[in-house]
């Protein structure tokens, strides 16, 4: 039997740098896999940004710890479709998560970019249908938070 | 340059329908059923009914009133499971503006010898041109015809 559960959030963070670079962050493949996809723990085995309205975004990484976590070898994966963009303003998508293949997950986020002092207010909105067997919006809004830490030191290099 | 706003808005429906969580999915996975029940009010003028009922496919229908603003509905279905869940997200437009981006889910869940229904969005209204009022009224009025339509139908 299936199991659906709903929930949304808002994260907002201040950068020192302009909206420009910000958004560049978001639309450059090679800075987005950066920020995005590496990460300790993880083996990327494959990353695709076509960022256009209507294009999309792919990831699979193994999870070095997924015997230990998960009993099994395990390759998560993130599919996303750009629904509207707008240069150094706003990203609007939808993308679903997977694990070994299956869908846990499918979600909406928007992300806005507001010149802010010199630097970027961005503001992302997450909105997720979380399936049975699924990560749950506590865990969902840690990742996140965590990518945009990511983000920042980016940035900040 | 348009000023650039969003406003987010999540709203439930349910329904208890008179027909088994088969036949209620059989009105979402048909085409021609679907058709029957799903669009603009009857006096629109409505483009041909597209439905690819699969992860990955896609359904669009155009329509509005004679000589006016045309309203463009796309979606793409992102999760299907077999009379219990549909997951679609989908854009608005009126005519080459687009209005929103929504997440639809659909839950079927028996209830004795029929079906709950509970339909969520998760949605972004852009740039002020919408909001979640007008949106969850038009969906009350589609949930509406398909209970219509479950009772027209020869039970399967």
């Amino acid at each position: 039997m299936t199991n659906t559960q709903h929930a949304s959030f808002v994260i907002e963070r201040r950068y020192g740098a302009a909206p420009q670079r910000v958004f560049a962050a978001w639309s450059d493949a090679a800075a987005k896999r950066t920020w995005f996809v590496e990460g300790e723990g993880w083996e990327i085995q494959s990353h695709t940004l076509d960022f256009r309205e209507g294009g999309g975004e792919t990831s699979r990484f193994r999870f070095l710890k997924g015997e230990e976590t998960f009993g099994e070898e395990t390759v998560f994966g993130n599919d996303t479709i750009f629904n509207e963009i707008v240069p150094n303003e706003r990203i609007v998508f939808t993308y679903s998560m997977h694990r070994n293949g299956v869908r846990f997950s499918v979600s909406l986020a928007s992300v806005e970019f507001k010149a802010a002092g010199g630097g970027t207010r961005m503001i992302f909105t997450g909105h997720a249908a979380f399936f049975e067997g699924g990560d749950g919006p506590l865990m969902r809004e840690g990742g996140w938070r965590a990518l945009f830490d990511k983000l920042g030191a980016y940035l900040a290099a | 340059m348009p000023q650039r706003s969003t406003t987010h808005a999540t709203f439930v429906i349910e329904r208890t329908l008179a027909a088994t969580p088969e036949r209620v999915f059989a009105a979402y996975a048909n085409p021609a059923n679907k058709a029957r029940w799903f669009g603009g009010p009857e006096e629109w003028d409505k483009s041909d009914y597209q439905l690819d009922f699969r992860p990955g496919g896609r359904e669009s229908i155009s329509g509005g009133p004679p000589g006016g603003t045309v309203h463009r509905y796309d979606a793409l279905y992102w999760d299907i499971v077999v009379n219990e869940r549909i997951v679609v997200g989908y854009e608005m437009h009126l005519d080459a503006t687009r209005i929103s981006v929504s997440l639809g889910t659909t839950e079927l869940l028996p209830q004795g010898s029929g079906t709950r229904l509970i339909y969520t969005e998760q949605g972004v209204f852009l740039d002020g041109y919408d909001d979640a009022g007008s949106r969850e009224r038009g969906t009350r009025e589609l949930l509406d015809n398909l209970a219509t339509f479950l009772t027209r139908v020869v039970p399967s």
